[in-house]
């Protein structure tokens, strides 16, 4: 029960404290120190069930925390304590400019982040699928004010899409729910039931045709939620026209609940043991995305749109580790991409801040006017692509092995031409943002500040890479 | 006896209930607008006065035109004897829902074929409306009466409008939505209020009235009858559907249906008048709108009606 | 012969949401959006009684006052504020579209037929029928309308149809659920709302069709 309320309070705390009358500056420095602090004291919670000493923290009925909640529950916080730390430099070079936003639009900038990593992390607690609804419904309201922090018509666009597409998208979520409930109904359970555990605890008694329908609809909700290629549109306008901690909010931990709620509801329906479907659906539906995705990149004009469409393909590579059934891939690979990706949205911020323009056209020379900023930006883009030595890598092998393993020849030769081909589409872009001549007007500002988390992050990307091949590698056998 | 009685009623309602329907509705309708109104005998008197008055006719118009009125009066009042929209009206055999409105097409045609043989240009546009207007409505009034004939599997009016005692509420929506459908496509066909305005002094924007332009004394006494005769039946349709729909709820007996069946008519030309009072003049642009919530009621009543098929 | 009073309910609620497909008039639109809710609403005290469960008068209750009567009137607020009357519509014009609606509860009568059922009900069930039609009205109606207000509207019409197929083809969600959904629901249409103002404030209209400023 204290893990849950330690989870909730900090977050709760620190909106409060944002929304209070008290000074901007104080609640930049202090909400990213208080996350830094909630995430050591939500690990030293979270310790037994990372380790594997108990099973679950069982919170109630329909609450408890797993050990790939724990894991996915620690990633989310991590990812928030950076971008937030990072915000402070972002919105002081904002404040700077002429046009620089009201300071309490920035206020309500920290509250909404708050509250959202709050609603992602309840996310990793649902077991009950109406909860687990909930909190995902509940992560679209907190961060559509995120994106529409820029207060400009793009932004406005981009708030009212993303808003209608997954309020929409996550209604035939809650059917799939609906549907799900119905099936237990008619099988074992008496009365019906919403909880997950108990679902997979009588998995094979559930009413197959209802359990399947509703599983597609809640395969259909989450997938709109996590940018699955028909249903991504929303995606890129959200993340480009987001201020830059927002755009790696929703990439680096957003993506990864709606995937949760995917992974969640494929456990119950492998449990009925006609998973076959499942599996096939999901893999294709994940191999479709990581393709489409890689040709979105080849015609490209936005700099931070192409990051988002990066983050679909790798929506695409976790969905394939969710269809084989790998929650260990599962989470090699969102850590990977969310560490990678912040990094990655940051820097852009940065360097969208000083050239001022987002368009993938007019931004040149970045390698000479910030050297610092140009190379974390290859080193970044290459860990997202999935070059060898970074943590993607790994896991992009190991997906692709044991898609081989259960002989799924199609799937990976259309993934191994999708990333190829998103590798090749994002190098040339970043060959031509890196080097040409940058304008007069750009402004190279607080190099060391700006630079410090990205490097950081890069490092552990690489780190991962290294270290973490051999366990994961038996884990997976 | 009660044979007799049914046929004398029957012949009493046949010729006082259409122009008194008439003149009901131009009396409401006056008094709802804050006017006095003519008396309500005002279409008997006019239908007298036009039958003493002599008759101009235009040298360019042939037959068609002078006998029209007669077949429209001839086919309306076979209508009339063969559509039950009076409950104590006697049964005939033959009344086919089929061709009952076939009937009514054919008044339709010959309404047409003498407004464009008289070639007033008047004559030759309204009756391009009246065309156009006919092909909007039909759908909707012959969807209606299908719906019924479903429920009650079988084409004959008399048996779909029958009093059947055994009646339920589950089929008072589909009564309702058949009574709804059937009443504004029938405001379209008797070009009434939100289509036509048949009060209007302007040719342009007539339809009914720019028909009938030419016709006078006898010719337009007889046409005017026979609108009379066709409304009141048409409405009396209407009327039975909703009296049905009460008796879903309630089962009055014979006396009483007969009695409520007029109550109903009159009901009818109530609402009629209301519209009449309150709507405007729809432009013509936006007239198959107006006609389309009529083909709704009729879908949702056909869909209901084979939902409760295949209920059964 | 098994037309229930709930199944005829559930039916006029549909019937509603399709009439909404037909009226281009944004108040009328609220209108129908608040009768059809009552029905819902009342339905919920209906199978509540039959199923003597005091937890659906509740959720009766908070479906009436907040979704019945709560966000109409403030949409009817915000219509005669940002001064938009009616919704001219895309392709599909009105009349049209409000036949295809009624194509659609055929379809959904088809479709509900290939369910399960609980036991001991008919073999078509009505309520479901009407769920899953009010359902497809909803999509219907966003993708006819073009005016963003019209968009919150279709939302909350497949929520509708959503809420009414938990309602009567399960034994009923629990409370703390139904709440929880009808609280994000309650946000989303309030968040919706507020850029609504922003939209017409910046834009000068409310039609989403125009808002094509970011592509790739």
């Amino acid at each position: 029960m204290e893990t849950l309320a330690l989870t909730s309070a900090i977050p709760l705390l620190l909106a409060l404290l944002s929304i209070s009358p008290c000074k901007l500056t104080l609640i930049k420095s202090v909400v990213p120190s208080a996350l830094w602090i909630h995430f050591c004291l939500i690990a030293w919670l979270c310790w037994p069930v990372i380790t594997e000493t108990i099973p679950e923290i069982r919170i109630s009925q329909g609450l408890a925390l797993s050990h790939l909640g724990a894991l996915f529950l620690l990633l989310t916080i991590f990812v928030a304590a950076s971008a937030l730390t990072h915000a402070k430099f972002f919105f002081d070079k904002e404040e700077s400019r002429t046009a620089a936003p009201a300071p309490r639009h920035v206020a309500i900038f920290y509250a909404c982040s708050n509250l959202f990593l709050l609603a992602m992390c309840w996310v990793f607690f649902c077991d009950n699928l109406g909860y687990l609804w909930i909190a995902i419904e509940a992560t679209t309201l907190t961060s559509a004010p995120l994106v529409y922090f820029g207060r400009t018509r793009h932004a406005l666009e981009a708030t009212w899409k993303y808003l209608i597409i997954c309020s929409v998208g996550i209604a035939f979520a809650l059917l799939g729910t609906v549907f799900i409930f119905a099936s237990s109904q008619h099988g074992a359970i008496a009365g019906g039931s919403l909880v997950i555990s108990e679902l997979i605890h009588n998995g094979s008694q559930l009413q197959y045709s209802l359990m399947r329908l509703g599983f597609i609809f809640c395969l259909l909700g989450y997938g709109t939620k996590a940018g699955l290629f028909p249903l991504h549109s929303w995606l890129p306008d959200a993340h480009a026209e987001a201020p830059a901690p927002a755009s790696a909010l929703l990439s680096g931990s957003l993506l990864n609940c709606a995937l949760f709620g995917i992974w969640r509801v494929n456990e119950i329906m492998v449990s009925t043991r006609h998973n076959l479907i499942s599996h096939d659906l999901i893999v294709w539906l994940g191999t479709i995305t990581v393709l489409a995705a890689s040709i979105f990149l080849v015609r490209q004009h936005g700099f931070k749109r192409l990051w988002a469409y990066s983050s679909i393909e790798n929506v695409g590579i976790m969905l394939v580790a969710i269809g084989l059934g790998s929650g260990a891939l599962f989470f090699l690979q969102a850590l990977n991409h969310s560490i990678a990706k912040v990094s990655l949205f940051l820097l852009s911020g940065n360097i969208v801040q000083s050239t001022g323009s987002k368009s993938l056209g007019e931004i040149r020379g970045v390698i000479k006017f910030a050297p610092v900023w140009g190379l974390l930006l290859a080193l970044s883009a290459f860990a997202v692509t999935g070059a060898p030595p970074f943590g993607a890598f790994l896991s992009e092998w190991l997906i692709l092995t044991s898609a081989a393993d259960a002989a799924n020849w199609a799937v990976v030769i259309t993934l191994i031409l999708g990333l190829t081909l998103s590798f090749v589409a994002v190098s040339n872009h970043l060959v031509k943002v890196l080097f040409g001549n940058p304008k007069p007007s750009y402004a190279y500002f607080q190099p060391i500040l700006t630079s410090l988390l990205p490097a950081c992050l890069v490092a552990c990307s690489l780190v991962l890479g290294f270290t973490t091949g051999y366990e994961v590698f038996k884990a997976v056998q | 006896m009660s044979i007799i009685l049914q046929w004398v009623s029957f012949w009493l309602s046949l010729l006082v209930l259409p122009l008194l329907l008439l003149g009901v509705i131009r009396k409401l309708k006056a008094r709802l607008q804050n006017r006095i109104g003519a008396p309500i005998t005002q279409p008997f008197l006019n239908f007298f006065k036009l039958m003493n008055k002599t008759e101009t006719i235009s040298e360019t118009s042939s037959w068609l035109f002078r006998t029209t009125s007669v077949i429209n009066l001839a086919s309306v009042l076979l209508v009339a004897f063969l559509a039950p929209w009076l409950s104590y009206q006697p049964a005939i055999p033959g009344d086919d829902l089929f061709l009952v409105i076939y009937l009514l097409a054919l008044v339709r045609f010959f309404t047409i074929l003498s407004s464009l043989d008289t070639a007033s240009p008047f004559g030759t546009f309204s009756s391009a409306r009246e065309a156009t207007l006919s092909l909007l409505v039909e759908p909707a009034m012959v969807l209606s009466l299908i719906a019924l004939a479903l429920s009650q599997h079988s084409t004959s009016l008399s048996k779909i409008f029958a009093f059947l005692p055994e009646i339920s509420l589950a089929s008072l929506p589909l009564w309702l939505l058949a009574g709804a459908g059937l009443f504004i496509s029938s405001l379209c066909e008797l070009s009434r209020m939100p289509i036509d305005d048949p009060t209007t002094h302007l040719e342009l924007t007539m339809v009914h009235e720019a028909m009938i332009i030419e016709n006078s004394g006898k010719n337009l006494a007889l046409t005017e009858l026979s609108y009379a005769l066709r409304m009141a039946v048409l409405f009396g349709l209407c009327a039975q559907c909703f009296l049905h729909a009460l008796c879903c709820i309630w089962h009055p007996n014979v006396l009483q249906q007969s009695l409520l069946s007029v109550v109903f008519l009159f009901l009818v030309g109530f609402a009629t008048a209301l519209v009449e009072a309150t709507a405007v003049k729809l432009p013509w642009r936006t007239a198959p709108n107006f006609i389309a919530y009529g083909l709704t009621m009729s879908l949702l009543a056909a869909f209901v009606a084979i939902a409760q098929g295949s209920l059964k | 012969m098994s037309i229930t009073l709930a199944g005829m309910i559930a039916i006029t609620a549909a019937v509603t949401a399709i009439l909404m497909v037909g009226s281009r008039q944004l108040s009328m639109n609220l209108v129908l959006y608040s009768v059809q809710t009552l029905l819902v609403a009342g339905l919920t005290i209906v199978i509540g009684i039959q199923h003597q469960e005091s937890n659906l008068f509740l959720i009766a209750l908070a479906v009436a006052s907040i979704k019945a009567i709560g966000i109409p009137r403030a949409f009817l607020w915000i219509v005669k504020a940002i001064q938009v009357r009616s919704d001219p519509g895309t392709i599909l014009p009105a009349p049209l579209a409000m036949h295809f609606g009624i194509v659609l509860m055929g379809a959904s009568s088809l479709l509900t037929s290939g369910l399960p059922v609980p036991q001991g009900t008919a073999k078509i069930s009505l309520e479901a029928t009407a769920a899953l039609s009010l359902l497809l009205t909803g999509i219907l109606l966003m993708l006819t309308r073009r005016v963003a207000l019209s968009q919150i509207l279709g939302f909350l019409t497949i929520e509708n149809g959503i809420y009414l197929f938990a309602l009567t083809q399960t034994s009923g969600m629990p409370l703390i659920v139904e709440m929880g959904i009808l609280l994000d629901v309650l946000v989303a249409v309030m968040i919706a709302g507020l850029l609504l103002f922003r939209i017409k404030s910046s834009f000068e209209h409310i039609d989403v069709t125009q808002l094509t400023g970011l592509k790739d």
